[in-house]
C-alpha cells in the first residue's frame, strides 16, 4: 500500500468528504438506521486482530520487516479476526441499539468522530478504493473515556443516491484492548 | 476489618461476601491457594505443532511460554530471564530456536534450558549453566490437545483433575473426527472486574441470558433451553449446561448451536458438512451425547467453554478489580475453511471483544465489581440460594444434575475456594 493516490478533481475530492463527514454525523448523532441505508446489500465489514509478531529475520534492513501487514489477521488468514460481518450482523448491532435493555449502551455512549486522510486508491466504473483515518472519542456514564484510533480501507460504489459501502477494514490502533468494546460503528 | 475466609463464604455458600471480589487480601490469597496449587490452561497442541514453536501464556499473573522443543515434547517456562528478569519472549507467538534476553543477550532453548551467556567469554569462572535455565512450571500435562500447567508439583494427574468433565467435554471433542484446532492469536482484553464473575456466568449461570441479553435473546428461545436445559456439576468448580433434545429432534436443531445463524449464514456447504457431522454423532459419542446441545461449559478454578460458539476462555486476574480475558475461536480440525470461517465469525460476531452479547456480559461483570466495593455492605452479602438443594444424581449424566434456574454450580465453586483459601491462610 505504498502507491500514491490517484489524481482526484477538486469536485471528486469533495464528493468523497460529503460522503464521509455525512456518514460520521449519523453515527454521532446515533441515527444509525440512517447509516444502514448507507451500506451496499453486500456490504463486508472486517475488523482484523492485531498480533505481536516475531521479527523476521531474513527481513532485517527491509521495510518488509515492520510492515504494518504483518501484524492483522484479518478476512484472508486463517486466523481469528475481532470481527467480520455482513448486512445481516450490522442491522442486528443496529437493531439492538434501539432496544430498552441494550444495557451496555443505558445510557448511550457519547461519540465524536474525527475523520481524515481521506485518499482516493484507485477508481474503475463501478468503485472506488478509499483510505481514511479516524480518531473516536467515546464517553460513557458510569463506564469509560476513551479514544480509538485507526484506518478505514473501503470500497464504495455508486448510484443514483450516491455512495454505498460496499466494504470496510478497520485497522485499529491498539496494543491491548482495554475499551470498553471493538463492537461500535467504526 | 480483620476477617477470616471463613466468615465470608457461610456453611451452604448461599450467602457470599462482596469482599471476595474486591479484597486485595483475599486476591493475594488466591494466587498462593487457587493459582498455586490447581491446573491452570495454557494452550492447545494444534498452536504448536512443529518443533520451535511457541505461544504465550499466563498462570495467573505469571507470564508463561508454552513451546515445542527440538524433542517434540511441550515445555512451559516462566517468561523471565534469570539474569536481570526481563522477558525474553515478546511475541503472541512464532517459531525459534532461541528466545534471547534484550538486556544482555543470555540465550534461551526453547525447552527453557540456558545455551549462552556472551559475557562469560572473558570470565575465568564460568557459571554452571545447567542451573540457570528459566523457571519450570513443575507440571505439565495434556488431555485431547488441551495442555495444562501447575505450580504445585504434587498435584493429581491432569485426567484425574478433569474427572468426569471428560465424559462431557468429549460430546464435543470426539464429535470431529479430526478433533479441534485453535485458530490464531487469542482475543485479549481487559475488563474492570473481578476474575470469578467471567468464571461464574460460563459455569452455568444461563439465567441471566433473556434478561441482560434480552435484546437479542427472545423469552421463546430462553423457554426452550429452560424445558430441555440440564445443569451438572460434576465436582465443586467444573460444571456443564446443556440442553437434551428430544430423540426425534431434526439434526438442524441438534448440530450444536450451529443450526442458528452461523448455519444459516454460512450457506449450503456449512450446512451439508454439519449435517454430516451430526449424522455420525450416535456412533462417535453414544446416543446420548449425540442430542447433547452445548451451552456453557467452566473447569476449575478459570478455564471455560462456550460451546454455542465454539470458543474457550480463561479469565486471567490482574489484581482484584481487572480481568485481563482471553479467549479462542475453536474449529473441527480437518474442516474445510468455508466451515472454519462460518464458525469463527459465529463465535466473534457474539462473543469476543467486539461481540454483540459479550458487551453487556462485560458491562454487567464491571458494574458487579462496583457493588462488591461498597464498605457500607459488609454485613449484607449477596444471594446465592436459588434452588438449594434440588440438585440430585441422574441416570445417566455423571454428576449431579438440576434445572439451570439452580444456583449450585455457583454454591459448589466457592465452597471449594472458600476450603482453599482457608488452607492457606491456615498455613496447611
Amino acid at each position: 500500500m505504498s502507491e500514491l493516490s490517484v489524481q482526484t478533481t477538486p469536485q471528486e475530492q469533495r464528493e468523497l468528504e460529503r460522503f464521509y463527514f455525512h456518514e460520521a454525523r449519523l453515527l454521532d448523532n446515533r441515527q444509525f438506521q440512517q447509516w444502514l441505508a448507507l451500506l451496499s446489500e453486500d456490504v463486508a465489514y472486517i475488523v482484523p486482530s492485531r498480533v505481536n509478531t516475531q521479527v523476521d529475520n531474513r527481513q532485517r534492513g527491509r521495510e518488509e520487516m515492520l510492515s504494518v501487514e504483518r501484524e492483522l489477521e484479518g478476512a484472508d488468514s486463517m486466523g481469528a479476526p475481532l470481527r467480520e460481518e455482513n448486512l445481516f450482523h450490522l442491522a442486528l448491532r443496529v437493531e439492538r441499539a434501539y432496544k430498552m435493555n441494550a444495557w451496555a449502551d443505558n445510557p448511550p455512549a457519547r461519540t465524536r468522530r474525527i475523520i481524515g486522510n481521506i485518499e482516493l486508491l484507485q477508481r474503475d466504473a463501478q468503485q472506488w478504493r478509499v483510505l481514511n483515518n479516524f480518531h473516536l472519542y467515546y464517553a460513557r456514564p458510569g463506564s469509560a473515556n476513551c479514544l480509538y484510533s485507526g484506518q478505514r480501507r473501503d470500497t464504495l460504489s455508486r448510484d443514483d443516491g450516491g455512495f454505498r459501502l460496499c466494504r470496510r477494514e478497520v485497522i485499529l490502533d491498539y496494543a491491548d484492548i482495554d475499551k470498553p468494546t471493538v463492537g461500535l460503528l467504526f | 476489618m480483620q476477617f477470616s475466609v471463613r466468615d465470608l463464604v457461610n456453611e451452604d455458600a448461599t450467602r457470599i461476601s462482596r469482599r471476595c471480589w474486591s479484597d486485595p487480601r483475599v486476591y493475594e490469597l488466591e494466587k498462593r491457594g487457587i493459582f498455586g496449587r490447581s491446573w491452570l490452561f495454557l494452550g492447545h497442541e494444534s498452536q504448536i505443532p512443529r518443533a520451535g514453536d511457541f505461544v504465550q501464556a499466563y498462570m495467573c499473573e505469571t507470564p508463561v511460554i508454552l513451546a515445542r522443543g527440538e524433542d517434540g515434547a511441550i515445555h512451559a517456562s516462566v517468561n523471565s530471564c534469570t539474569h536481570r528478569g526481563l522477558p525474553v519472549c515478546r511475541a503472541d507467538h512464532g517459531n525459534t530456536k532461541r528466545f534471547v534476553c534484550p538486556y544482555h543477550s543470555w540465550s534461551y532453548r526453547v525447552d527453557g534450558s540456558l545455551a549462552t551467556i556472551p559475557q562469560e567469554n572473558t570470565l575465568r569462572n564460568k557459571p554452571d549453566k545447567s542451573a540457570l535455565g528459566l523457571q519450570r512450571v513443575p507440571r505439565v500435562e495434556s488431555w485431547r490437545g488441551m495442555i495444562f500447567g501447575s505450580f504445585d508439583p504434587d498435584i493429581v494427574a491432569l485426567e484425574d483433575y478433569l474427572g468426569d468433565m471428560r465424559f462431557y467435554l468429549d460430546a464435543f471433542f470426539q464429535r470431529f473426527p479430526e478433533g479441534v484446532e485453535f485458530l490464531g492469536a487469542p482475543h485479549r482484553w481487559v475488563i474492570d472486574a473481578n476474575w470469578k464473575l467471567p468464571v461464574e456466568n460460563q459455569l452455568g449461570d444461563v439465567n441471566h441470558g433473556p434478561f441482560l441479553h434480552a435484546a437479542l435473546i427472545s423469552r421463546e428461545i430462553q423457554e426452550r433451553i429452560e424445558e430441555l436445559g440440564h445443569s451438572v456439576v460434576t465436582a465443586p468448580g467444573h460444571g456443564a449446561t446443556f440442553r437434551l433434545m428430544p430423540e426425534d429432534t431434526p439434526w438442524q436443531e441438534v448440530a450444536w448451536g450451529m443450526e442458528g445463524l452461523g448455519g444459516q449464514l454460512g450457506g449450503q456447504e456449512v450446512q451439508d458438512w454439519l449435517r454430516e457431522v451430526q449424522a455420525r454423532a450416535a456412533q462417535r459419542v453414544g446416543p446420548l451425547r449425540a442430542r447433547m446441545k452445548g451451552l456453557t461449559y467452566g473447569i476449575y478454578p478459570n478455564l471455560s467453554f462456550l460451546w454455542s460458539n465454539t470458543a474457550f476462555k480463561v479469565s486471567h486476574p490482574r489484581g482484584p478489580g481487572r480481568v485481563e480475558y482471553w479467549s479462542w475461536a475453536v474449529v473441527p480440525a480437518g474442516a474445510p475453511d468455508t466451515v472454519k470461517r462460518a464458525l469463527r465469525t459465529n463465535y466473534s460476531s457474539f462473543f469476543g471483544p467486539g461481540g454483540i452479547i459479550e458487551q453487556e456480559d462485560s458491562e454487567a461483570w464491571s458494574q458487579q465489581y462496583r457493588g462488591a466495593s461498597i464498605d457500607f455492605t459488609d454485613d449484607h452479602a449477596l444471594y446465592y440460594g436459588l434452588g438449594l438443594g434440588e440438585e440430585a444424581p441422574h441416570p445417566e449424566l455423571p454428576g449431579l444434575v438440576s434445572v439451570t434456574a439452580n444456583e449450585f454450580y455457583a454454591r459448589n465453586f466457592f465452597a471449594r475456594w472458600r476450603d482453599e483459601l482457608q488452607a492457606v491462610e491456615e498455613g496447611a
